[in-house]
């Protein structure tokens, strides 16, 4: 006779390579959470990680505090590149959510009980005119996920985190972010 | 209170310094780097102490060295790190010194990994220096308990003159969640009866681990022992949770304590009396209060992430047969669901026939 464990937290791994900006647009809406009165926790991967190679990190997000901070299944995979998604994929819940960035995960065979949103992240990205705000595009799509979250925060956090003479960034970045929650309109 | 979001390890370093640090001590090693990291650009302009050190066995020394001087000294590191330690902590256990060390524990034995792990328990309880000594530890599980017992971690260090670990893991230093920096809430303690300062004017004073006499040495040693009885008095934490009428009590420390706590809200949800144990303090270890609790409830599981290291406390604080112990070296931490059918397996005979 199982019991389903009954919690209010939902898990979110966000995952593709090094420089893809994956930390940092977990820490912008681990930050957002927070914002929102909500508990949260952000973990990354960590160790020997570099530019190009493979990058993950985790957000559990509660009404409570968070109980375990690494959870061996997740509610939602963001997942910016193949390697990532192979990897992950098996770690996403039935019933769950995957946004893949098909600008880069060509091969997706929609096999299994979950909701697959599928974007040309990457390839917007660029056609903003800086492949760097792949991450800020993917966090607008994600943004669509949280209903009762208020990501209007997304501005201050953006302003607070860049460093005084990268200023002119917060414009494009938010653009950017815009153009990611459209993505999911535009197909929907 | 404003809360912001940190990072375990940037809790440790900013509360350290907030809390007088003056002097840091260290070498890196994943996956307590940010502690040594963020301490090198804050202490120097702050006309404090940063040194990166060659090893980790000249970092505890220098910690000696700035602890006997008067310093406020600080040394971070990890596992099979802390282990070059050791020779120094029994020295400064000897000599009576105020060092506080935080061990964010990754896997071993040997240089194992870098996942997290709770592995070196008996490393900072048991210790790994010669003598009867003893080391104050505190076992955060959360970062706001970062901040505060990196705070009173400092206060019990001056208070008792004792080093003092701050006993992290890789989960706990690498996560951030929302929490809030304090200002250190705890009095000065006045050092100049046995700072070394410069005998210029006064007569000289000693900081020394050698006696050269049995009857000198035995008395420091029970010297000693008299401030281990008092720090086992005065300084046990821990917390509780539905233990009031429980069958089965999960002990745990640390980040997994959250898992545990989870874990046996849900096990209550479905009927089972089950309570939570989590020492803060792992020396001085809650033995008394176990001890109490063990007169009604006969059941225990030590869940801890290692093969089995605080259950020897728990066997021994609540004298009873069932203690079980679940856990695995390091990695992927005991998740809720494996917790809770260890709690059903152990409570089997108790429940077989009412489920």
């Amino acid at each position: 006779m199982p019991t389903m464990t009954q919690t209010s937290e939902k898990s979110l791994i966000i995952a593709g390579f090094g420089g893809q900006g994956v930390l940092l647009c977990g820490k912008i809406i681990a930050n957002i959470f927070m914002l929102n009165g909500k508990k949260v926790t952000w973990y990354p991967c960590y160790g020997s990680e570099m530019r190009g190679g493979a990058v993950n990190c985790e957000i559990v997000v509660s009404d409570e505090e968070v109980t375990s901070v690494h959870k061996q299944q997740t509610d939602i995979l963001l997942t910016l590149n193949d390697i990532s998604y192979n990897r992950f994929l098996p770690q996403v819940k039935d019933g769950g959510r995957i946004i893949a960035n098909t600008s880069l995960i060509k091969d997706i065979k929609e096999e299994r009980n979950i909701e697959y949103i599928k974007a040309d992240i990457t390839d917007k990205a660029s056609d903003l005119g800086n492949i760097k705000v792949t991450n800020m595009v993917a966090l607008g799509l994600l943004s669509t996920l949280f209903d009762n979250v208020d990501f209007s925060h997304v501005e201050e956090i953006i302003k607070d985190m860049l460093p005084k003479n990268k200023a002119d960034l917060v414009e494009l970045n938010l653009k950017a972010f815009k153009a990611g929650k459209e993505l999911r309109t535009e197909r929907n | 209170m404003k809360q912001e979001l940190i990072k375990g390890n940037i809790a440790i370093a900013q509360s350290a310094f907030d809390a007088g640090c003056d002097s840091y001590f260290g070498y890196p090693i994943t996956p307590q780097t940010e502690i040594g990291e963020y301490l090198s650009r804050i202490m120097p302009k702050n006309n404090r102490a940063y040194v990166c050190c060659e090893s980790e066995i000249a970092s505890i020394n220098m910690c000696i060295g700035a602890a006997a001087s008067g310093g406020h000294p600080m040394t971070s590191s990890a596992s099979c790190a802390i282990a070059l330690m050791q020779e120094g902590l029994s020295y400064a256990c000897a000599q009576e010194l105020p060092i506080v060390i935080a061990s964010v524990m990754r896997a071993g034995p040997g240089l194992g990994n870098i996942y997290p792990s709770q592995a070196d328990y008996n490393q900072a309880v048991k210790g790994g220096g010669n003598g009867d000594y003893h080391i104050i530890v505190l076992a955060p599980s959360n970062v706001q308990e970062c901040i505060n017992f990196t705070h009173k971690a400092f206060y019990l260090a001056q208070k008792y003159r004792n080093p003092v670990f701050i006993l992290a893991d890789g989960l706990l230093g690498q996560m951030m969640e929302p929490a809030s920096f304090i200002e250190h809430p705890y009095e000065k303690i006045d050092n100049s009866s046995w700072v070394l300062t410069g005998a210029k004017g006064r007569s000289s004073k000693f900081i020394r681990s050698l006696s050269e006499k049995e009857a000198q040495h035995n008395e420091h040693v029970y010297k000693l022992f008299e401030k281990y009885k008092k720090i086992e008095e005065n300084e046990v934490m821990y917390d509780e949770n539905f233990t009031d009428d429980a069958d089965l009590i999960v002990v745990s420390f640390g980040s997994l304590s959250r898992n545990v706590k989870a874990a046996v809200k849900e096990a209550r949800r479905q009927g089972l009396k089950v309570g939570s144990f989590t020492p803060k303090t792992l020396y001085p270890f809650p033995t008394q209060r176990l001890r109490e609790l063990s007169r009604r409830t006969k059941k225990f599981i030590v869940a801890e992430m290692n093969m089995g290291q605080m259950i020897n406390d728990v066997i021994v604080a609540t004298r009873c047969e069932d203690v079980r112990h679940i856990g695995r070296p390091a990695g992927n931490w005991l998740d809720i669901d494996e917790i809770i059918g260890e709690i059903k397996t152990t409570l089997g005979d108790v429940y077989a026939a009412s489920i």
